[in-house]
């Protein structure tokens, strides 16, 4: 697995299955995804009535973003009031459902989106932001343009993690991304310095149209006057800076750009656990290569050893023969290894 | 943390991993164990040894500075290129792939895979930052402390996790019963009878620790019930007679019966209890096939294992009793008193009803007899008790599920900040969840 | 760079053997115990001048000789940080599996990342310049599994960084 999914599979499953017309059963369940959200898959008044919930940290800023227009935009007749302590609820009537399998489907997607599309707002907003300071930056030339026009619109900072934020900026050329990021452990922030060197290298080396990404220790020019963004000197908090160009910022491309950039961190996070894992497995081989030439080396000592223990062995166990059995259906399998 | 992430609870067997989050009443991702990766299959692998063969090195490593450019980026990404679960199963039907299953007897054998395998169930599956999350996993009865120390090293190193809890799968089973009805007093003592796919466990368990000593395992368990159907089909010539189909007659139609004789007395009274079974073949033809005396002498093999076996002959009750005679004196009693079943091959009707009964007859035998030799004491009679539950099919995990939710599991994890204080070696001990001093 | 290491190993390689001449002598401390006095430091006349051998000031060895025990100590060559992580992790990685190298340390001296402890038991039991060999090939394969590990690290993240930018292309 290379990328991360945009969707949820769990949702996805059960949804799926759901509306494949199996006859219905009461469900209740509790679904983690990234970054702490948590899902509320339930059936609480009668089997054949979903309600999906969500709860996402930062919801107060995703509202402040229009979090709340996009949603109802993409889940308009099935939204209704949030259960308590959740922030969005949703509700699917299985006798109520579309027409066509492809409408089915469509649905399914569009529901086990509901992360992205909850945090997907700020994004918009700053598309829509974008268009608008490009159109007003049009009409004047670099030097002339007003003050609100050159320096863009407002930092939208979304804190979708505890310690980690994402801040949005439109600008009249561009949009802005800096993900803040953390690194609690000593090996992931070496890691992760390495990974994030070839972010900012792939542009210069293979990717031309990629957006520019930049990286530094101290908060960007950008987030100079956001409250809650301070210099700590310390250099333990990072800022990856995406810069969106006009080439990204068209329509037809938004949703996936939107989709493809939510990813980041998770994407980060993954591929620095998996190239532990590698790493581990390197060492693994590598140990047992060690062993197997020392297991050579040492060949008298365990020939020695060997025989020492069989002769134990023997005369404390009389029955060692006993250590294979037959099952019933003629496989063999040992008795207590 | 204002709100608290819930648990990530994995129960990876042998046949098949229970994923999924603490507090939920069935796990959210069931699938093989099963890992397809380039390259041909391992084959028997796994002679036992426990530590990966020494294979010959891949190129990467032999290969100094190879040809830059694109082609170097895509070198050493092999290790990324791998399916789990039914992915797995479909991808390794096709080219290039080959399957392998990490764990065999219970016990992890390739840790490389079940490595990955982890990374992808947590990554793609639960969708988690692991660095959010406690975990809790499970172990067989009789894991050796260094494979412990392995998993704990993979999750701590690798996966950065928040905090993590391994514990005993019977033991586990033993706090899923405590949903029943019939459990009083929420006690870590007892016999549980776990039968899977391949072999079935007798592990009684005192004051939440396993005595084992006194495990028995039986080589009858939910494949030889299914090959033991087919072949009636097989005998009777039926039209369809395949694995698939044995496995769903097993499943829908079987139950247990108080005695053979008389049920077959009662199905040639009365024919309405002989069925019909419709299988849709890939074709899109449906055959319907007949299905008679498997329906009761199916799960029978538990308990009169010469119908089907020939060198396992020592029926399910006597195993049982074997066990609980073996362990130390002082627990029997609670051993007897809470017989606790786990896995989908004691989903049968009345499996629990019958072994009861079986078992009372062999204690009560046996008070009697040892009354007879006393000369005139009585005995005040002994407690039997098979507990059958709802959430059987997933014992273990369900356990899980019901101690990861509560408020005081994150305190008996081990974290990440006390693994590296004192290494590995810290999870050999745990503290007892749910037991005494617990909730 | 193997011009300027051959030097070094085979610096290493003669003071080993040299070094690898022990023969079993109890205690004089406790009775009826024979404990490798490297470690004990009981008993300062069996002690012998301890060595150091070092290619520069991030590769060394040091082996410190006596009566009936010798303790290898290496560091390994951390260029930089990730070079660094990488050796901090293979090492522990090692240790941790210390009993299945009968002689490999459990903890490493202070200042160095593995050490190893050879007593008169294991020459008796084992060839002594297959013991030397063992420690040679030990030096030569972790040097070259640190630096293929680094440059598996940068050519993963190299392709993690393109593929996540390559669909905004």
């Amino acid at each position: 697995m290379l990328l991360l999914d945009y969707q949820n599979v769990l949702i996805q499953s059960v949804l799926t299955e759901r509306f494949s017309g199996a006859p219905p059963v009461s469900i209740d369940q509790t679904v983690s995804d990234f970054d702490g959200v948590i899902f509320h898959i339930s059936t609480p008044d009668v089997k054949t009535k979903i309600v999906i919930s969500i709860q996402i940290r930062c919801y107060k800023d995703l509202v402040r973003y229009g979090a709340e227009e996009v949603l109802n935009r993409e889940y308009g007749p099935y939204v209704i009031p949030p259960e308590p302590g959740y922030d969005f609820s949703i509700q699917v009537d299985l006798e109520n459902l579309p027409e066509s399998k492809e409408d089915r489907e469509e649905l399914v997607k569009k529901i086990s989106l509901l992360k992205r599309n909850a945090m997907a707002g700020p994004f918009e907003q700053a598309y829509q932001e974008h268009y608008h300071l490009k159109q007003e930056a049009a009409k004047f030339t670099s030097e002339e343009a007003p003050q609100g026009v050159r320096e863009g619109g407002e930092v939208k900072a979304i804190h979708y993690r505890e310690e980690e934020a994402i801040y949005v900026k439109a600008s009249h050329d561009r949009v802005t991304v800096i993900f803040s990021t953390v690194f609690r452990e000593e090996t992931d922030r070496v890691f992760g310095k390495v990974f994030i060197q070839e972010f900012v290298d792939a542009r210069r080396r293979a990717i031309q149209n990629a957006p520019q990404v930049l990286f530094r220790n101290d908060p960007p020019l950008e987030l100079q006057d956001v409250p809650g963004v301070k210099n700590t000197g310390t250099g333990d908090i990072g800022y990856v800076t995406f810069v969106l160009f006009p080439r990204h910022l068209t329509p037809q491309r938004m949703p996936d750009v939107i989709s493809h950039i939510q990813t980041f961190r998770d994407y980060f996070h993954y591929h620095i656990k998996a190239s532990k894992a590698y790493i581990h497995t390197r060492m693994r081989r590598r140990t047992a290569d060690f062993l197997q030439g020392k297991q050579l080396l040492f060949i008298a000592y365990i020939v020695k050893l060997a025989a020492n223990q069989c002769a134990v062995l023997r005369r404390a166990r009389p029955e060692n023969e006993e250590k294979e059995r037959k099952t019933a259906s003629g496989r063999t399998f040992k008795v207590g290894s | 943390m204002a709100n608290q992430t819930p648990a990530v609870v994995m129960d990876n067997g042998t046949g098949f991993s229970k994923l999924g989050f603490a507090g939920n009443d069935s796990p959210s991702f069931v699938f093989p164990t099963a890992i397809a990766t380039k390259g041909p299959a391992a084959g028997s692998g796994g002679s036992g040894s426990g530590r990966p063969a020494v294979a010959n090195k891949p190129s990467f490593l032999t290969g100094g500075a190879g040809p830059t450019g694109h082609l170097s980026a895509k070198r050493g990404t092999e290790d990324l290129d791998f399916f789990i679960g039914d992915e797995a199963i479909a991808a390794s039907s096709g080219p290039g792939y080959g399957l392998h299953y990490p764990i065999r007897h219970g016990q992890i054998e390739n840790w490389d895979h079940m490595e990955r395998f982890w990374s992808n169930s947590i990554f793609k599956y639960l969708r988690v930052e692991p660095e959010d999350h406690h975990f809790l996993l499970t172990e067989p009865p009789l894991n050796p402390p260094e494979n412990r120390e392995n998993t704990a090293e993979i999750f701590f190193e690798s996966f950065n996790c928040a905090g993590l809890y391994i514990a005993v799968q019977a033991v586990l089973a033993l706090a899923a019963s405590w949903t029943s009805s019939k459990v009083t007093d929420r006690s870590l003592t007892g016999t549980v009878i776990d039968s899977g796919d391949g072999v079935t466990h007798v592990i009684p368990v005192a004051e939440g620790y396993v005595i084992g000593s006194s495990i028995k395992s039986i080589p009858i368990a939910g494949r030889d019930i299914t090959y033991f159907v087919q072949s009636l089909l097989r005998d009777r010539g039926e039209p369809d007679s395949s694995l698939k189909t044995a496995q769903e007659i097993k499943e829908e139609y079987c139950y247990v019966c108080p005695d053979i004789v008389k049920e077959f007395g009662r199905f040639d009274r009365d024919r309405t209890r002989f069925l019909r079974h419709v299988v849709k073949q890939p074709g899109g033809r449906e055959v319907s096939v007949d299905i008679g005396y498997e329906r009761f002498l199916a799960p029978e093999i538990f308990f009169n294992p010469e119908i089907y076996s020939s060198d396992f002959l020592t029926p399910l009750p006597v195993v049982v009793d074997g066990v609980i005679q073996s362990s130390p004196i002082d627990v029997r009693r609670g051993l007897y008193k809470n017989i606790v079943l786990s896995g989908g091959s004691t989903l049968y009707k009345d499996f629990g009803r019958r072994l009861q009964r079986d078992i009372k007859q062999l204690v009560d035998a046996r008070i009697k007899a040892s009354e007879a030799r006393s000369g005139g004491a009585k005995s005040g009679g002994l407690d039997v008790q098979v507990i059958t539950h709802k959430r059987q099919r997933h014992g273990p995990w369900f356990g899980g599920s019901l101690l990861g939710q509560t408020p005081e599991f994150r305190s008996y994890c081990h974290t990440k900040a006390e693994y590296q204080e004192y290494g590995p070696g810290i999870v050999r001990r745990f503290a007892l969840l749910g037991g005494p001093g617990g909730s | 760079m193997s011009q300027s290491l051959r030097p070094y190993l085979q610096a290493v390689r003669s003071s080993l053997t040299a070094a690898l001449c022990l023969s079993n002598f109890a205690s004089q401390t406790a009775e009826r115990h024979n404990v490798p006095e490297v470690e004990a430091r009981t008993s300062p006349e069996v002690l012998l001048t301890p060595l150091t051998i070092a290619r520069n000031e991030n590769e060394r060895v040091l082996i410190e000789p006596s009566i009936n025990s010798i303790r290898i100590s290496i560091k390994i060559k951390q260029a930089d940080e990730i070079e660094h992580i990488l050796v901090h992790k293979f090492t522990r990685f090692l240790t941790q599996r210390a009993e299945s190298f009968f002689i490999l340390r459990r903890k490493p001296i202070k200042g160095y990342d593995i050490s190893f402890l050879i007593t008169n038991f294991h020459t008796e039991e084992m060839l002594k310049n297959k013991l030397v060999d063992f420690i040679i090939e030990f030096m030569e394969e972790v040097d070259k599994e640190i630096s293929e590990m680094k440059l598996f690290l940068n050519a993963r993240a190299r392709f993690v960084a393109e593929s996540f930018l390559t669909p905004f292309d």
